[in-house]
């Protein structure tokens, strides 16, 4: 302490003693500042606050050729490692769990009153080729886009770099070709099944008693139930930021440079888990969750008895077009079957 | 052990663009891809400077980061190379790393990306056998292999542009900035000329960097 209080006291009173005898003497060098070039051109570069990198030029001809750092690729990487890697698997776990228990609890659905001799005209031809095209390249899409999120940590380490590598390409290749395809298919999608799928004030009622889902009361609803009606909103809102943001990730020769790039795959990364957990709550009511639900869309008919219970109201219209099942089997035996309709 | 690095020396870069040609040169590189290039900043203007930008071969690489197959290595030199049969072409080492360096010719329909190509510090690919004619048509040259440095740095004519061990490369661009800021200090009688030495270079490194004083 001593010693630093010396050293301050010499540094107060030596300049004074030297300033005396100082008429012809150079000033002491220490006392110089020589500004370093180099702080104001790395500011520039870096792009920080209240610097003027003026005109910038480069001879090499291409999208974002004149930017020496650019520094937003730092933000994308951290997004990509650390929030979207584990939160997309979190988000998608926990989906799969929710299903899983909801099994576990409820069992699968049957149809109370058991199968009726009569069937009801549900989907039309079209409406079920448009909803195949569209669920066969959404699933290529989802898995393949999968495989480009998480497959650096099971892919590569199962089959090796060599393998692994040629698998992701030719997944990444599905991916960029199947994605277009998905666009058109998801317009189509969306208008084909637009009627019925308005949203109504019987909608707020069937939220409010949980659709049903949990206790054996069924509550009323009309062609689309509220649960159907979200997933089709949910697949043309969010499936429209899928697809956008992916056609944008997708045509690379529009001069889009990288920081357009990196925005959008943030709204496509997020999109597609969203559009991904509800798909795998859709698949799952639509397969094995209840009894009467795959063979409306495979079929386009579906028992009179399962509209009955899940879309009453639905159904006081339409019992009256009701045929009988084995009609149906025999017009499609000989060709009959009057696809139009 | 080594660590190589490129190091721009922004007051002697002349924006000759030498670098650029040497590079494309050595690598036979395709068309439209551009592994190195010279930046000019404040073009026309006081304080207008250039700088020789590509891989700058990161410790911790963003590109090896974030790419989803994993193709990239880090040599025990410290460069980082990637594996061309390994790469998907994704972009997404492209859009990680800040100096723009990972290059995508056009590959296909819709001009999709094919594999990435990059600076590779003139050391070929990871996988192929050294100065083989399959590692010089995938990656280009190998200098490292022969004990040569990156030709962009060995032409450079005006020596702004460093490449070699990192310990080196730092030691001369210290000696300069040393120099510069003693001529600054006595702009009018230079110091350099009355046989003002800096440092003094170590006899272990005397002479082994691409460019001295």
């Amino acid at each position: 302490m001593n010693k630093v209080l010396l050293l301050l006291c010499l540094l107060v009173v030596v300049p004074g003693v030297q300033a005396a005898d100082q008429t012809a003497a150079p000033p002491p060098l220490a006392a110089q500042n020589v500004p370093s070039p180099g702080v104001d051109l790395w500011n520039e570069i870096r792009g920080r606050d209240g610097t003027d990198t003026g005109q910038i030029r480069t001879q090499v001809q291409g999208v974002d050729t004149g930017v020496l750092i650019n520094k937003q690729g730092q933000d994308w990487r951290e997004y990509r490692m650390e929030k979207l890697i584990p939160n997309a698997a979190i988000v998608l776990g926990l989906v799969a769990l929710a299903i899983i228990v909801f099994r576990l609890v409820r069992g699968k659905i049957p149809i109370r009153a058991g199968r009726s001799d009569h069937k009801i005209k549900r989907f039309s031809t079209l409406q079920r080729y448009v909803h195949w095209t569209t669920a066969i390249l959404f699933v290529a899409l989802a898995i393949t886009g999968m495989v480009l999120m998480f497959g650096r940590h099971i892919v590569i380490p199962v089959f090796g770099a060599e393998i692994g590598g040629t698998l992701t390409y030719l997944f990444k290749r599905i991916h960029d070709f199947a994605g277009p395809a998905f666009a058109v298919s998801l317009v189509v999608l969306v208008i084909t099944f637009m009627k019925g799928n308005m949203p109504k004030l019987l909608d707020l009622k069937w939220l409010a008693k949980g659709g049903g889902l949990f206790g054996d009361k069924h509550v009323s609803a009309e062609c689309y139930n509220a649960g159907e009606k979200g997933w089709y909103w949910i697949a043309a809102i969010v499936g429209a930021f899928v697809v956008v943001s992916g056609l944008v990730l997708d045509f690379p020769n529009f001069e889009q440079g990288r920081n357009v790039m990196t925005w959008y795959h943030w709204i496509h990364s997020i999109a597609g888990v969203v559009i991904m957990s509800g798909a795998m709550g859709h698949i799952y009511m639509g397969t094995v969750a209840m009894e009467g639900a795959f063979e409306a869309m495979a079929t386009g008919y579906c028992d009179a008895n399962w509209a009955k219970e899940h879309h009453d109201l639905w159904y006081e219209e339409m019992k009256d077009q009701a045929v009988p099942a084995d009609s149906i089997e025999q017009a499609k035996g000989d060709g009959l079957l009057d696809h139009s309709r | 052990m080594a660590r190589m690095k490129f190091y721009c020396d922004a007051e002697r870069c002349i924006e000759c663009n030498g670098c650029v040609t040497a590079c494309k040169n050595a690598n036979e590189v395709p068309m439209g891809v551009n592994r190195r290039r010279v930046v000019t900043i404040k073009d026309g203007e006081p304080g207008e400077r250039s700088l020789s930008v590509a891989c700058m071969h990161c410790s911790d690489a963003p590109c090896q980061a974030v790419c989803p197959v994993d193709c990239f290595t880090t040599t025990k030199d410290g460069i980082v190379l990637h594996n061309k049969d390994t790469c998907i072409g994704c972009g997404y080492c492209f859009y990680a790393c800040p100096f723009g360096a990972p290059q995508f010719p056009s590959d296909g329909a819709f001009s999709s990306r094919g594999k990435m190509d990059k600076c590779t510090f003139c050391a070929g690919g990871p996988e192929e056998a050294d100065n083989s004619p399959e590692e010089f048509r995938k990656y280009g040259s190998n200098r490292i292999a022969e004990g040569k440095l990156p030709l962009c740095a060995e032409m450079c004519s005006t020596k702004a542009l460093l490449a070699g061990d990192a310990n080196i490369v730092a030691d001369i661009y210290r000696k300069r900035v040393v120099n510069r800021a003693a001529s600054a200090l006595v702009s009018s009688s230079s110091l350099q000329q009355t046989g003002f030495q800096p440092t003094v270079v170590p006899p272990e490194l005397e002479g082994k960097a691409t460019a001295t004083e």
